[in-house]
């Protein structure tokens, strides 16, 4: 086992990898950039190696730093936690030969799976289900509609060259296949300077579905069960939950055999998550694996109990994954929001700033993975994430319920947060009842504004503030040389 | 006491009275509220309200504050305070009775057009000096008859921005 680990990552992610650490004996060594000197993750670790400037590639994207700080720190091994290096192939090798152990898959696999095509390749020589569709692009209308009838309709014409949803078309049958691949071809060709197009099949309000999976350098993989990821605002997760609302216990087992087969089929080592679309019909298609800890994890490490982190460095130390999958049974129900310093009245804007005042929720079944203290400052250069606000109860509904609460006394004053918005996205009729498609946000809470707060109790509020607050002490102090009293500062402006 | 407070672009008229220390009566909109409170700190303060307990925390200085009760926040101003601040401006003998910077600066943007009616105070443009940003405002209200800068350039103290010709029935 490893005496010293090194984090190569920031914010509530370190903090969360150091608790581990430090729960098995490991020494922590943190690594910051001249915005980070005093964050949380660097209070926290054993030691500290300042990187460089703000900017990410003078720090924790810069891998030749983080190695040399690593051996001088005499580091066994390196977490880089999500982001930032957790899925770059070249690091993971260039840990290797500098002798340190990579926290994550190989670097070959992460490589294989970076990969679209080639992911897609080993997925289908795996048995895992793809999204159908055709594998190399053609212009002509005809063959189109051929290949269309095989993956059957609806489906989505979409531009070799694509991005943007440009080129893009939804076509429902065969009558609109003509004048709809027309119309992308030369939208491509325009946008592009390509016109070539090809087939997939199209999903109408699919959920998202990811597997956490779990394998040993021994061959031995196993999944944690399901984490249902539909919410999401423009294209990043900001509600998760485990068990999702769409699974049974026949589909649940379908899937976690395709995750394993997926991870097998890889070569997977170490902790990684397979993505799945799950379609109306409750068909399930593969979309891709993420080669690294996720953000989400906390609420698979609710439901079933076990420590992800852990197991990912006994892993990488080389040890046994003792659990089979029989060990693995999920209880109750976790929910996680993501709390970024962001407006979500102004289309989710980062928030940066100071935090001026911090108080985080508590009780039965809450845990807040937090990377912010009160007084610390929200650096403009980062992923804006505060903290992951995990609820855990015996049901879905109580697991709302726990949620409401917490976010009702979770309060954090100088950033801008989407509190308010996860409150009222929790309370939907939609989610309450399960839903939870890709669109949601889109769908129920486009123009989405607070709802009023209570005017009467904030009015009274500033009143007891500017009467027997420090606002009206202070003024007291500066006017007379004596202690405060509230009385002192009726009369200041006011007749 | 009377206060006048604002939220959003409503001000409502509220009486308070200090009955005994850390002791309210609150009244508006013909509604009675008895209030005790304790101040826990630079941001926080514990208040019962007929009988009920109210957690609030703010932020903010001068007449403005950001009330956050239960996950929800209001802005609430002290209309009186603000309309104190313009008073209190026009009173300045050295107040410029131009829309002119106090320093060197570059002009950010320009927030009105010739022809426009503007009001006494009205933010009409916005400069920058070492990376700070500064507002000048219309000394009086009026219609602007001139823009003689724009975005970009380089402007020095005495130099008039803006061009207002003053109302007959302006107040300032």
């Amino acid at each position: 086992m490893f005496d010293k680990i090194l984090v190569a990552n920031r914010g509530e992610i370190a903090v969360r990898i150091m608790r581990t650490c430090r729960e098995m004996g490991i020494t922590t060594v943190a690594v910051y950039s001249e915005a980070d000197k005093k964050a949380l993750h660097v209070l926290t670790a054993d030691e500290a190696v300042y990187l460089g400037d703000a900017r990410p590639a003078a720090s924790y994207l810069n891998m030749d730093k983080i190695i040399r700080a690593a051996c001088d720190t005499n580091a066994g091994a390196i977490h880089p936690g999500y982001g930032f290096l957790a899925e770059n192939a070249e690091f993971a090798e260039k840990c290797g030969r500098a002798g340190l152990s990579f926290i994550g898959p190989p670097a070959n696999v992460i490589r294989d799976l970076g990969d679209k095509t080639m992911a897609r390749r080993i997925m289908v020589k795996g048995g895992v289900p793809v999204i159908p569709g055709m594998t190399r692009a053609d212009p002509d209308p005809p063959v189109l509609a051929e290949e269309a009838e095989k993956i059957g309709y609806p489906v989505l014409i979409k531009a070799s060259a694509g991005g943007g949803g440009k080129g893009m078309r939804v076509v429902n049958g065969p009558e609109e296949m003509e004048q709809a691949c027309i119309a992308a071809s030369s939208e491509a060709a325009s946008a592009f300077g390509d016109g070539s197009v090809y087939l997939e099949k199209y999903f109408e309000r699919p959920r998202h579905i990811e597997f956490q999976i779990l394998a040993d350098g021994h061959g031995h993989v196993i999944h944690l069960l399901e984490r249902e990821c539909s919410i999401q605002r423009r294209y990043q997760k900001i509600i998760e939950e485990t068990p999702s609302p769409a699974m049974t216990p026949e589909l649940r087992e379908e899937m976690g055999k395709a995750a394993v087969a997926a991870a097998s089929a890889a070569g997977y080592v170490n902790a990684g998550t397979v993505e799945f679309l799950l379609d109306r019909e409750k068909n399930f298609y593969f979309l891709e694996v993420n080669t690294r800890l996720q953000v989400e994890h906390p609420i698979t490490e609710m439901v079933t109990g076990i420590d992800l982190v852990r197991w990912q460095i006994e892993i990488a130390a080389g040890g046994v994954l003792d659990l089979s999958q029989q060990d693995i049974s999920g209880r109750g129900h976790a929910v996680e929001c993501r709390i970024y310093a962001e407006d979500p009245e102004n289309n989710f804007f980062p928030s940066p700033g100071r935090i001026a005042f911090l108080k985080e929720p508590a009780g039965p079944g809450i845990r807040n993975d937090c990377g912010i203290y009160e007084g610390a400052q929200v650096p403009v250069e980062y992923d804006p994430i505060l903290s992951k606000l995990v609820c855990f109860a015996e049901n879905r509904d109580a697991a709302i319920q726990r949620m409401l609460r917490a976010l009702a006394g979770y309060v954090i004053l100088g950033v801008k947060t989407p509190v308010s918005f996860l409150m009222d996205v929790l309370q939907s009729k939609a989610f309450m009842s399960g839903e939870t498609f890709t669109d949601f946000i889109e769908k129920y809470f486009t123009d989405w504004h607070p709802a009023d707060g209570p005017a009467d109790l904030a009015r009274i509020a500033f009143i007891a503030d500017e009467i027997c607050g420090k606002t009206g002490a202070k003024k007291a102090v500066s006017t007379a040389d004596r202690p405060a009293s509230p009385w002192d500062t009726l009369g200041n402006w006011r007749g | 006491m009377e206060y006048r407070l604002k939220i959003k672009e409503e001000i409502i008229p509220v009486q308070a009275e200090a009955v005994a220390e850390n002791n309210l009566k609150i009244s508006m909109a013909e509604q009675q509220f008895d209030v005790s409170c304790h101040v826990l700190g630079d941001n926080m303060i514990h208040l019962m309200v007929n009988g009920r307990s109210v957690n609030a925390y703010l932020t903010g200085e001068g007449g403005g504050r950001n009330i956050t009760i239960n996950g929800l926040t209001c802005r609430v101003e002290d209309a009186d305070l603000l309309e104190q601040n313009r008073g209190r401006k026009k009173r300045h003998r050295d107040m410029p009775a131009e829309v002119t910077p106090p320093m060197p600066a570059v002009v950010v943007r320009v927030m009105v057009e010739v022809g426009d009616m503007v009001e006494k105070g009205q933010e009409v443009v916005v400069v920058t000096a070492m990376k700070m940003e500064t507002t000048l405002n219309a000394p009086f209200g009026g219609k602007v008859t001139g823009v003689n800068a724009a975005a970009g350039d380089k402007v020095m103290p005495g130099e008039i921005l803006v061009d207002i010709a003053e109302s007959e029935n302006a107040d300032g």
